[in-house]
């Protein structure tokens, strides 16, 4: 695991540079058993940063939050550099975002982490009730939870995400500084879930799914908190033309999560954020899960690992499998 | 009285080929099914997926989208385009349930009158087997 010392020690290296504007890392959660994502511009708050198995937000995300005010008359834009804190799974989503040309790589500097996995919000609930957990630590194959001030023991796979047990990238694929050891990766990813959901009917494939979008209130966190969904004007909520109408029915429903999981098609990197932030608990991963799978099989091809490659979308090959096409 | 389900089908084709292969298929009298509403559009790369989302939304029980054979584009890779993501979207769809026989392409080309009649024969088979499209249609309301 990282040492928090150095995790402070380089934040604080990091920001007293001129050409750096500001951290995206984490901060002790108030409450429960995820901490915080936070944003600091000063090298006087650097003692907050923390890193641990709580630390499940993806920072991505933030980067190109920023509203582009106009840059007034005669003043020069600013270009001073944002500094980032990622895990593996998070450093995918800046690699696909350098893919898209969000930014230019020099517009960041990456800071590294390698991870042995997060908590599942949910798992832990289930498992502790509502209650805020103490120190919390990984050691092997064990998690280690300080719940009122008893220390408990746990298997990983039943509090860690599931993402975590099959994670591909534990180490960064992109940073400036590596703040920790390499770990070694320790699971493989055979799409085993999705295999399961095939073999379903589809009668029985759209009753699933009629339940799980009726329950959509279209609070668009899972559009949000998406590192991959960064435009400017989103085709959901634009007026003019109106796509998707905003009444939360089965029919405007659908249609938003088929056409939200279709804007991720080859651009999806896993970092389950989408499904995390959920309030009504819907699967959402199972759709971009089917189309990851898909586009490694159909076009061989992962998103968020090659940053000199081009977008799936944007790119094309004259022997593209086209069995179903009349 | 039990009347057979006459599907709706939307067609979005392509200005240079079989836009020309459907015109081609009516000047030389052939037949072809009236289930199918037609739309041209420039390219079969103009069509967003969401053009297809919507009109099984709005009524439509199938979707045809035709474009220029691989390699004949007019704009020389539109086509390629529109193969991966329709590749994707029908997966998509078949994912969530929705008849894949819903979502068709093909490629038909200015010369291929009777090819294009074969492939509306062969969309509206498909959507009559899948049955009227109560999925997801966009609800109506009368005020």
């Amino acid at each position: 695991m990282v040492d928090t010392k150095r995790l402070q020690e380089k934040a604080k290296e990091v920001l007293i540079r001129d050409d750096v504007r500001r951290l995206i890392g984490w901060k002790r959660g108030t409450y429960g058993f995820e901490a915080a994502p936070t944003v600091i511009t000063d090298a006087s708050q650097v003692d907050q940063l923390i890193f641990d198995a709580t630390c499940v937000q993806n920072p991505a995300s933030f980067i190109s939050l920023e509203e582009k005010k106009p840059v007034p008359r005669g003043a020069e834009p600013d270009t001073r550099k944002i500094a980032v804190m990622v895990k593996g799974c998070d450093s995918r989503a800046i690699v696909q975002q350098l893919v898209e040309k969000a930014y230019g790589r020099d517009d960041v500097i990456v800071l590294g982490i390698p991870c042995r996995g997060v908590i599942d919000r949910r798992k832990a609930m289930k498992m502790f009730g509502d209650v805020t957990p103490g120190n919390v630590s990984l050691n092997g194959d064990k998690v280690a939870v300080e719940v009122g001030g008893e220390k408990k023991e746990v298997e990983r796979g039943e509090l860690l995400m599931d993402k975590c047990m099959r994670c591909r990238y534990p180490n960064p694929l992109v940073s400036d500084d590596l703040l920790g050891e390499e770990v070694e990766k320790w699971a493989d990813d055979e799409f085993a879930d999705v295999d399961e959901f095939e073999k379903m009917v589809p009668e029985e494939k759209w009753k699933y799914w009629e339940e799980q979008f009726s329950k959509c209130i279209r609070c668009y966190s899972c559009r949000n908190v998406c590192p991959m969904c960064y435009c400017v004007e989103c085709v959901v909520t634009k007026m003019k033309p109106q796509w998707t109408r905003r009444s939360t029915d089965i029919s405007e429903n659908t249609a938003y999560h088929i056409q939200r999981a279709w804007h991720l098609a080859g651009r999806c990197i896993e970092c389950n954020e989408c499904q995390r932030v959920c309030p009504v608990d819907i699967p959402i991963m199972t759709l971009n899960r089917k189309l990851t799978r898909d586009v490694k099989d159909m076009f061989e091809y992962e998103p968020g690992v090659d940053a000199e490659a081009e977008p799936l979308l944007a790119c094309y090959n004259p022997q593209d499998p086209e069995e179903y096409i009349m | 009285m039990s009347e057979e389900f006459e599907p709706n089908i939307v067609a979005f084709l392509c200005n240079w080929c079989s836009y020309a292969g459907a015109d081609l298929a009516g000047t030389s009298r052939m037949h072809y099914l009236p289930n199918v509403k037609i739309i041209r559009v420039m390219c079969s790369g103009r069509v967003n997926p969401l053009f297809l989302l919507n009109a099984l939304q709005q009524g439509a029980d199938g979707v045809l989208i035709s474009g220029c054979h691989p390699g004949d584009c007019h704009y020389l890779e539109g086509n390629y385009y529109a193969r991966r993501r329709f590749m994707l979207m029908h997966k998509l769809l078949e994912h969530v349930g929705v008849d894949p026989g819903r979502v068709n392409m093909s490629w038909v080309s200015a010369s291929e009158g009777a090819k294009f009649a074969d492939v509306v024969k062969e969309t509206v088979e498909k959507a009559k087997a899948a049955g009227p499209m109560d999925q997801f249609r966009r609800r109506q309301l009368n005020w």
